[in-house]
C-alpha cells in the first residue's frame, strides 16, 4: 500500500511539473491544480498509515487499535481551501486576460519584457 | 499584555471584514483603514516595549497547551520585524488616502490591503510552521489581487506570473513542512528546534531544511528566484508597491534568520556560506539591472534586489556583530525604500499617463523644490552617506566585515554600493534637473506628500540618533543566540 501510494505520488508531481510548464495557460492552470493534489497526498502520506481505527475520540473505546493521525487531514483540509482559491483567482486572471490580450499562449503574454 | 500580538493581526483583518460592510462610503471606508493601520502600529510598539521588558510574549490561541495549539510567539526579532511592518503599512494606508489613482477607488482596495498587512505581521508572530504557510498565503494572495487590478493595465500579466511562481514556492513550503512533520511529529517552532537540539538529525530533516530555505529565498526575491520581483512590484499601484518593496520581501529574510538561529544550527555554518554566495551575486545583479533600467518604479524595485544582498551578506557572515548589521540594514532600507517609492509615485502621478518610464518623466519634477530636496534626501540616504540612516546601516555591516575579516565580499559589497549612488542620482537629476521636454503635459496637483515626508523624517532621524536600533539591535542578536530562551517561554519550562 505504501509503495503503491508513493508511485501515485510521484507520478501526480511529475504529471503537474509536465502540465504546469506547457505554454498554455489553461494547460498551466490544470497543472498547478494537480500539482496541489499531488502535495495533499504527500501531506496525507505523512500521517494516515500510523492508525488503524479513525481518528475521534470515543470514551468508550476498548479496543488497543492505534487511532490515525488527526492533524494530517486537518492540514489537508486547510491546504485544499487555499489552493482551491489561488486556483480560482488564476482562472480568473486567465478569462481576464484572454480578453485583454487576445490569447492565452504564455508567448502572447509578454509585454513587460519591453 | 501578550494580547496585543493578536491586536496586530486582528484589528487589521477585523478592520478588513468591516470595512466591506462601507463599500458604498469611501470616505469612512479609507480612514477605518488608516485608523486600523494606525491601531497594528500601536500594538507592534506595545508587543517591543513588554518584550524589552520581560522577555518573549506568548499567546496560546484557544488555551490549548502547546505542542497541540496554535501559539504566537513574539520575541524580540519577530518584533523589531513586526514594528518595522507595521510602520510602513500604515505609512502607505496614509498615502492611499490622498492617492489619485483608480485604483484607490475601488471599494476592495482597502480590505485587500488591510488583508495583507494582518498576514504580514501573521507570518511574523506565528510559532507553529504550518500557521505560517497560512499567513504567507492570505498576504501573497491579497498582493496579487492588488496589483492585478493596478491601473498599470500589464499588471495583470505580471500578477498570473508571479501568482503560478509563488505557488511554487508554497509547493517547497509544503514539502519542507510534510517533511518536518513525518520526522519530527509536530508543527510547532519550538518544540522541531527542541527536537532538533537533543536527538540525531534524520536525512528528511535536512531535506526540509533545503525545501523550507527555497521557499523563504523566493518569497524575498534573491538572486536564481529574483525573476519575477521587478515586473510584480513595477506594475503594483503606488501604495502597494511601497509595502511589497520593502517589508513584504523582509518576510523570507525573517524566514532565514529564524531558520539559522532557532531551527537548524549545526548546519547554520553551510546555509550562510550559501547564503553569502547568493547575496554578493544578488548585489551586483540588482544595482546593475537598476543601472540600465528605462522606468523610475522599476529601477526602485531592481534596488530592492541589491539591497537584499546586502542584508543577505550580513547574515552569511554569521557573527553576532554581523547579525545585527544586517537587522539594522533591513529596518533602514524599509524605511528609505518605501519613502523613494512614494515620491516617485507622485511623481508619475502628476504625468498623464501615470507611468514612470524614465523617457515621459524627465524634467517634469523641474519645479518641485520640496519634492525633489525628498528624493534627494531619500537617493542619498539609499547610497549611504552621512547623516542619514542608510549610512548608519552601511557602517554596521562594514565593521562586521572587519571583525570577520570577510575582506573579498567586504569589498565587493563596497563598490557595490557606489552603483546605488550613481544610478539614485542619475534618475535625480534626470526627473528634477532636466528641462522637460515641450510635448511633456503634467497635471497641475499630485499624490499627497504628507507620507514620504514623514518617513523622510524617520530616516533622518535614525540617521542623526542612531543608537537606540543599533542596541535593539544587538539585543535581539543576543536574545536569538540563546535559542534555549525562546523553546523555553513557548513550551513552558
Amino acid at each position: 500500500m505504501n509503495v503503491l501510494f508513493a508511485i501515485a505520488t510521484g507520478i501526480m508531481f511529475a504529471l503537474g511539473v509536465f502540465q504546469l510548464l506547457r505554454r498554455d495557460l489553461i494547460k498551466t492552470a490544470m497543472g498547478f491544480y494537480i500539482l496541489f493534489t499531488a502535495i495533499n497526498f504527500l501531506l496525507l502520506a505523512v500521517g494516515a498509515f500510523d492508525g488503524q481505527i479513525a481518528a475521534y475520540v470515543d470514551a468508550n473505546n476498548q479496543t488497543a487499535a492505534q487511532p490515525s493521525d488527526p492533524l494530517v487531514q486537518a492540514l489537508i483540509l486547510t491546504a485544499i481551501v487555499i489552493s482551491f482559491g489561488s486556483y480560482a483567482l488564476l482562472t480568473a486572471f486567465i478569462v481576464v486576460s484572454s480578453r485583454r490580450f487576445r490569447t492565452v499562449s504564455t508567448d502572447g503574454i509578454d509585454r513587460l519584457q519591453r | 499584555m501578550n494580547v496585543l500580538i493578536l491586536g496586530t493581526i486582528f484589528i487589521p483583518l477585523g478592520a478588513a471584514a468591516v470595512s466591506l460592510l462601507f463599500a458604498r462610503y469611501l470616505k469612512v471606508q479609507h480612514w477605518l483603514g488608516f485608523l486600523a493601520g494606525v491601531g497594528a502600529w500601536l500594538c507592534s510598539l506595545g508587543v517591543l516595549a513588554a518584550n524589552l521588558e520581560s522577555g518573549p510574549q506568548v499567546y496560546r490561541l484557544g488555551g490549548w497547551p502547546t505542542p497541540f495549539g496554535i501559539v504566537l510567539v513574539a520575541d524580540l526579532l519577530a518584533s523589531i520585524f513586526a514594528v518595522m511592518s507595521t510602520t510602513v503599512v500604515a505609512a502607505g494606508l496614509l498615502y492611499a488616502l490622498g492617492c489619485k489613482d483608480k485604483v484607490v477607488s475601488y471599494p476592495t482596495f482597502m480590505p485587500l490591503f488591510l488583508c495583507m498587512g494582518a498576514g504580514l505581521n501573521g507570518a511574523l508572530f506565528t510559532g507553529d510552521i504550518f500557521t505560517l504557510f497560512v499567513f504567507i498565503e492570505l498576504m501573497v494572495i491579497a498582493s496579487v489581487v492588488l496589483v492585478a487590478i493596478s491601473d498599470n493595465r500589464l499588471g495583470l500579466e505580471a500578477a498570473i506570473k508571479y501568482l503560478l511562481i509563488s505557488s511554487m514556492g508554497t509547493l517547497f513550503l509544503l514539502i519542507g513542512i510534510g517533511a518536518l512533520y513525518a520526522t519530527f511529529g509536530t508543527l510547532t517552532m519550538a518544540d522541531i528546534a527542541r527536537l532538533l537540539a537533543s536527538g540525531e538529525r534524520p536525512l528528511l530533516a535536512q531535506a526540509a531544511a533545503v525545501m523550507l530555505m527555497c521557499a523563504f529565498l523566493l518569497k524575498s526575491a534573491v538572486f536564481p528566484f529574483h525573476f519575477w520581483q521587478p515586473d510584480f512590484h513595477t506594475t503594483a499601484p503606488t501604495p502597494v508597491h511601497s509595502v511589497l518593496s520593502s517589508v513584504v520581501v523582509k518576510v523570507g529574510i525573517y524566514g532565514l534568520i529564524r531558520l539559522i538561529t532557532l531551527m537548524f544550527i549545526a548546519e547554520a555554518r553551510l546555509i550562510e556560506n550559501l547564503l553569502l554566495i547568493l547575496g554578493v551575486i544578488s548585489i551586483f545583479f540588482g544595482s546593475l539591472g537598476a543601472l540600465r533600467t528605462y522606468d523610475a518604479k522599476r529601477m526602485l524595485a531592481y534596488s530592492t534586489f541589491g539591497q537584499i544582498g546586502f542584508i543577505l551578506v550580513g547574515i552569511g557572515w554569521g557573527a553576532p556583530l554581523a547579525l545585527a548589521g544586517a537587522l539594522v540594514y533591513a529596518v533602514n532600507h524599509s524605511f528609505i525604500k518605501s519613502a523613494l517609492l512614494m515620491i516617485t509615485g507622485t511623481i508619475s502621478s502628476r504625468t498623464l499617463g501615470k507611468t514612470a518610464r524614465l523617457s515621459e518623466i524627465g524634467g517634469v519634477g523641474q519645479k518641485l523644490v520640496y519634492t525633489s530636496g525628498l528624493y534627494f534626501v531619500g537617493g542619498i540616504a539609499l547610497a549611504g552617506v552621512p547623516p542619514l540612516n542608510g549610512f548608519i546601516s552601511k557602517v554596521t555591516l562594514v565593521q562586521a566585515g572587519i571583525a570577520v575579516e570577510g575582506w573579498l565580499v567586504l569589498g565587493l559589497a563596497v563598490g557595490a554600493g557606489i552603483i546605488t549612488l550613481l544610478y539614485m542620482m542619475r534618475t535625480w537629476q534626470l526627473i528634477f534637473q532636466q528641462e522637460p521636454d515641450e510635448h511633456t503635459k503634467t497635471k497641475p496637483a499630485g499624490d499627497s506628500l504628507l507620507a514620504p515626508t514623514l518617513l523622510i523624517a524617520l530616516c533622518l532621524g535614525l540617521g542623526l540618533y542612531a543608537a537606540p536600533l543599533i542596541d535593539l539591535a544587538n539585543r535581539v542578536v543576543a536574545q536569538i543566540g540563546e535559542p534555549q530562551l525562546y523553546i523555553q517561554a513557548v513550551l513552558g519550562g
